[in-house]
């Protein structure tokens, strides 16, 4: 007899969840990259704000 | 050809086998494999793997080796002396080589292959490094194919990890029990609810649950996953496996036995100088410390540069001992009173440490009275075994039952200890050993025995 198969079994569902993980490691990346991008919008925001009020005195 | 016979464990990958030859390991690659084996020559990756120390080197055999006729090419690699398994590491052992197994995967995705399997015992230590034995297991990367020895690498490397992280169990009766792999479901079960917090835990353990576990799976075939973001993925199980703390934070009853529980700093010197002495006087060309603690005679066998085999119960040690970063120390976790068996299909995949362990030099240093005096074996039977293990001398050291150590494995015992006494002693390990020396070490009512087997 010779049996010729996937040299391991990768189990039922384990394609499916690298995918659903990889697309949950990325939404994180873009969440992460969003939420910088909204403290850097607040802290230029801010900073302009801090030094016009500054001045002003 | 006379003496060769394919390894008991290497039968699965069609693309070759292992095979010794008068106590020598080769490798068959069959052609079946060939287009592989040429790639990752051409492809440069043998060289990166090989260059950082990351996979075992060898050169290419004598073809008439082969044990079949499909074979393309033997090949002789690097032979290691201590062969080990995943059920004797400690908790950073298996954390190092899990970390090694993703290395692996990621360079070699570089170069157009991959991993098809991750499992532990594709990897030895050498040098006190893990290293990545099984050629054969890189094969050509898929493209927009996921990984498919995922559920392998969680199952072997990352949940006896997680589950250890949270238990503080050692990570060796878990791969004992588990030899393939601990399931999923298991894990998720001996997981505690606080783990869910953690984004490692709640991924790839919680959510690889709720997919694997559907009542209709979907069809993965045509599935398709990017090259960038099987990396992402291998990263993230890079940093998840790479930040868990899996040494102790507190002590064992025995990791800090020579700082706090020892008798005194004077019996310790005295210990070492008479050791030292002891190994002045004989040559040997390995040895194996039992019931280590964290090592320090160990590395005094060490300093002679001969590979020196480290056992102890207790992983904390083990683990204490691993991070010391010993090159000729090979530190594993095996209790005396119970160690490993042989295991696999026939019992013949994985040999017993018995088989494993022969040294020429055996160093048992308070040792003997926790054998017989916790474990009830016999003086007669420690020696027997003694007798197995070394090849040429053993260095014994003899714990009196005034001794406060020993006094304190007795005094919850009812019965009263029969035939524990130096006579008794000399007695059982003098039917196979003569005594070259036999001093007292000061500061204490103990004696430091060398020994020499009669068959020499």
């Amino acid at each position: 007899m010779h049996i010729f198969l996937l040299y391991i079994d990768p189990g039922s569902g384990s394609y499916l969840v690298q995918v659903i993980i990889a697309a949950v490691l990325g939404g994180a990346f873009w969440i992460k990259k969003f939420w910088r991008k909204i403290r850097s919008v607040f802290t230029t925001l801010f900073a302009v704000l801090f030094t016009r009020r500054k001045k002003e005195q | 050809m006379t003496g060769s016979r394919p390894h008991p464990a290497s039968f699965r990958d069609p693309a070759g086998f292992v095979f010794t030859v008068d106590g020598m390991i080769y490798r068959q690659v069959n052609k079946w494999y060939s287009f592989r084996y040429d790639y990752l020559h051409q492809c440069g990756l043998y060289e990166r793997l090989t260059g950082q120390g990351l996979m075992v080197p060898y050169t290419e055999g004598p073809p008439d080796l082969a044990l079949s006729g499909d074979a393309y090419k033997i090949l002789s690699p690097l032979q290691i002396r201590h062969i080990s398994y995943p059920s004797e590491w400690c908790p950073e052992q298996l954390k190092d080589a899990a970390l090694l197994t993703l290395k692996v995967q990621r360079i070699a995705m570089e170069n157009g292959m991959g991993l098809k399997d991750a499992t532990p015992l594709n990897i030895q230590f050498l040098n006190g490094q893990p290293i990545l034995i099984d050629t054969l297991s890189l094969d050509l990367y898929e493209p927009k194919k996921p990984w498919i020895a995922y559920r392998q690498f969680c199952e072997c490397f990352l949940f006896p990890l997680y589950i250890h992280r949270y238990a503080r169990t050692g990570t060796g009766k878990i791969a004992a029990a588990w030899p393939d792999g601990i399931p999923v479901g298991e894990t998720a079960r001996l997981l505690p609810f606080k783990s869910r917090w953690s984004m490692g835990a709640w991924l790839h353990v919680f959510l690889q649950r709720r997919v694997t576990s559907r009542k209709s799976p979907v069809d993965e075939r045509h599935l398709t996953f990017s090259k960038a973001k099987l990396n992402n993925l291998l990263a993230h199980l890079q940093s998840t496996i790479g930040g868990l703390k899996v040494s102790s934070g507190s002590p064992s009853s025995w990791s800090n036995y020579y700082d706090e529980t020892i008798l005194g700093k004077d019996y310790l010197a005295a210990k070492q100088r008479l050791f030292r002495q002891f190994l002045d006087t004989i040559e040997f060309a390995d040895a194996l410390d039992l019931g280590c603690n964290d090592g320090l005679f160990s590395k005094i066998l060490a300093e002679s540069g001969k590979p020196v085999i480290a056992i102890d119960s207790d992983w904390q040690c083990i683990d204490k001992l691993y991070r010391s970063h010993s090159r000729h120390i090979l530190p594993l976790c095996i209790d005396l009173a119970n160690p490993t068996p042989a295991t696999g299909f026939r019992n013949a995949e994985r040999t017993s440490f018995t088989d494993r362990a022969a040294s020429d030099l055996v160093t048992a240093l308070a040792l003997i009275h926790h054998l017989t005096l916790a474990n009830n074996i016999p003086m007669s039977l420690i020696a027997e075994y003694m007798n197995q293990l070394a090849k040429k001398y053993l260095i014994v050291e003899y714990v009196p039952l005034s001794d406060p150590k020993a006094n304190d494995l007795i005094t919850r015992r009812q019965s009263r200890v029969v035939g524990y006494d130096p006579e008794q002693f000399e007695m059982a390990f003098g039917r196979d050993f003569q005594i070259e020396k036999k001093d007292p070490i000061a500061g204490s009512e103990r004696v430091l025995y060398l020994l020499k087997k009669r068959t020499l």
